[in-house]
C-alpha cells in the first residue's frame, strides 16, 4: 500500500472508530446493569455481533498501521522489521479470528 | 535500531572555569559544550563568567566576547548577527534558537550552550549540516516553468496567489526546526525534516510553479513526509515565528487530494 493510502487508513480508521467507542461505553455501562442471560441475548442479536465485529475489524486495522508506524520510526533494520510487522500481523490476525470464533459461539448459542 | 545510550567517547565531563577577572558583581556564567576532534578527549563542558556590564544584551555577544577576550579555541557559526542568516543557530537554554536574537536577559541563572541536537559535531558548537543541504538540493528549491524559460517574460502573480507564500518564504534555513524534531533525529538520513518540508511547501503553493505534481509524487514516500506525528517542537523552537508543521500538514493534504 502507498505511503498515501496507509495514512488515509489510520487517519479514517480513527474517525470511524471515534463515535463507535462512545457508543462501547455506553453499551458497556448499559450490560453491567443486566443479568448474564440478557447479556448473551443483547450480543447475540444482529445489531450487537455486527458492531463488535466492525468495532473489532477497524480496531485491528487502526492499531496494527499504528504499529508499524512505530516500528518504521524506530526498527532501521529491515529484516528485523518485516519479522516484527509479520508477527504483529500474524497476532492482529489471531485475535480477529478468536473473536470471530467466540461471537459464532454465542449467536448459535 | 534506536540507540539508548551514549558511546562512552561521547560522555560529558566537567571542563575549565574562567574567572572574570574584572568583575564588579553583575557577572553571568556561560556553560559551553567543547569538543575538538583534534585530541580524543571526551567533550566537556567549559564554564565562563562574563561581565554582563561590559558586553552587549545577546548571547552571542557574550560568546564573541569570549572568544575573542577568554578564550579563542572556542569555535562557533555566525555571520549577520540580525537574524537573517541563521549561521548561529545553537542550543541555548535548552531551545535550539539563535544566539544573535536570544537576549542573555530571558535566561534565568546560568546560560547552557549546546551545539543543535543530534548533529554530528565538527567542533565545539559547529555542527555538520550536510545531510540538511542534500535533502534542500533533493526537493529541487527553485522555480520550475518552462513557459518563463521560453518566452523571457514576466511571471505575473496575483496578490492572492503571493499571500500564500507569507510564512513560508521567511524561512533562513537555520535548522532550529529539523533539530528539534525527535522523528528527525530517528530517522535524519530518511525524513526530509521540518525545515527541508517547508521549503518544499513553499514551492507547492507557488502559483507560478509548474512541477506541483511531480513533487508531490517524489514526496509520496513512508519516509520523507510521513514521519512527521505532529509533535509540533519545530513549530515551536523556529526563531522565525514560522509554522513548520502546519507546512508538513498542508503537504499531506494536498498529497491525499492528489
Amino acid at each position: 500500500m502507498s505511503a498515501k493510502n496507509t495514512w488515509k487508513l489510520h487517519r479514517w480508521s480513527t474517525v470511524l472508530l471515534l463515535p463507535l467507542i462512545v457508543y462501547l461505553f455506553i453499551k458497556i455501562i448499559h450490560l453491567s446493569t443486566l443479568s448474564y442471560q440478557l447479556i448473551l441475548s443483547e450480543l447475540s442479536n444482529l445489531w450487537g455481533v455486527g458492531f463488535i465485529l466492525i468495532f473489532t475489524v477497524l480496531g485491528l486495522i487502526h492499531m496494527n498501521t499504528g504499529v508499524h508506524e512505530i516500528l518504521d520510526d524506530y526498527i532501521h533494520s529491515d529484516v528485523v522489521k518485516r519479522i516484527l510487522n509479520l508477527i504483529i500481523s500474524l497476532f492482529f490476525l489471531l485475535i480477529l479470528i478468536f473473536v470471530c470464533l467466540s461471537l459464532l459461539l454465542i449467536f448459535i448459542g | 535500531m534506536v540507540q539508548f545510550n551514549l558511546p562512552d567517547n561521547s560522555k560529558l565531563t566537567d571542563g575549565d572555569y574562567y574567572k572574570s577577572e574584572k568583575s564588579n558583581g553583575n557577572t553571568k556564567k556561560f556553560k559551553i559544550y567543547r569538543w575538538s576532534p583534534d585530541d580524543e578527549k571526551n567533550p566537556r563542558m567549559d564554564t565562563y563568567e562574563v561581565d554582563l556590564d561590559d558586553c552587549g544584551p545577546m548571547v552571542l555577544d557574550a560568546v564573541m566576547k569570549i572568544k575573542s577576550e577568554i578564550d579563542t579555541s572556542l569555535t562557533f557559526r555566525r555571520s549577520c548577527r540580525e537574524g537573517i542568516c541563521g549561521s548561529c543557530a545553537m542550543n541555548i537554554d535548552g531551545t535550539n534558537t539563535l544566539a544573535c536574537t536570544k537576549a542573555i536577559s530571558d535566561v534565568k541563572g546560568d546560560i547552557k550552550i549546546y551545539p543543535l541536537p543530534h548533529m554530528p559535531v565538527i567542533k565545539d558548537l559547529v555542527t555538520n549540516l550536510k545531510t540538511l543541504y542534500k535533502q534542500l538540493k533533493s526537493i529541487k528549491p527553485w522555480l520550475m516553468n518552462k513557459k518563463q524559460n521560453a518566452n523571457d517574460t514576466e511571471n505575473i502573480q496575483s496578490r492572492n496567489d503571493r499571500e500564500k507564500l507569507d510564512g513560508l518564504y521567511e524561512c533562513i534555513l537555520c535548522a532550529c526546526c529539523s533539530t528539534s524534531c525527535p522523528s528527525y533525529w530517528w530517522n535524519s538520513d530518511k525524513y526530509l525534516g521540518p525545515a527541508v518540508l517547508l521549503q518544499s511547501y513553499r514551492w507547492l503553493q507557488d502559483s507560478r510553479d509548474e512541477e506541483r505534481k511531480e513533487r508531490l509524487k517524489e514526496l509520496d514516500d513512508t519516509f520523507k513526509v510521513y514521519r512527521c506525528h505532529t509533535i509540533m517542537n519545530c513549530t515551536q523552537a523556529c526563531p522565525k515565528g514560522l509554522n513548520p508543521a502546519k507546512a508538513i500538514a498542508g503537504i499531506k493534504q494536498m498529497i491525499a487530494q492528489q
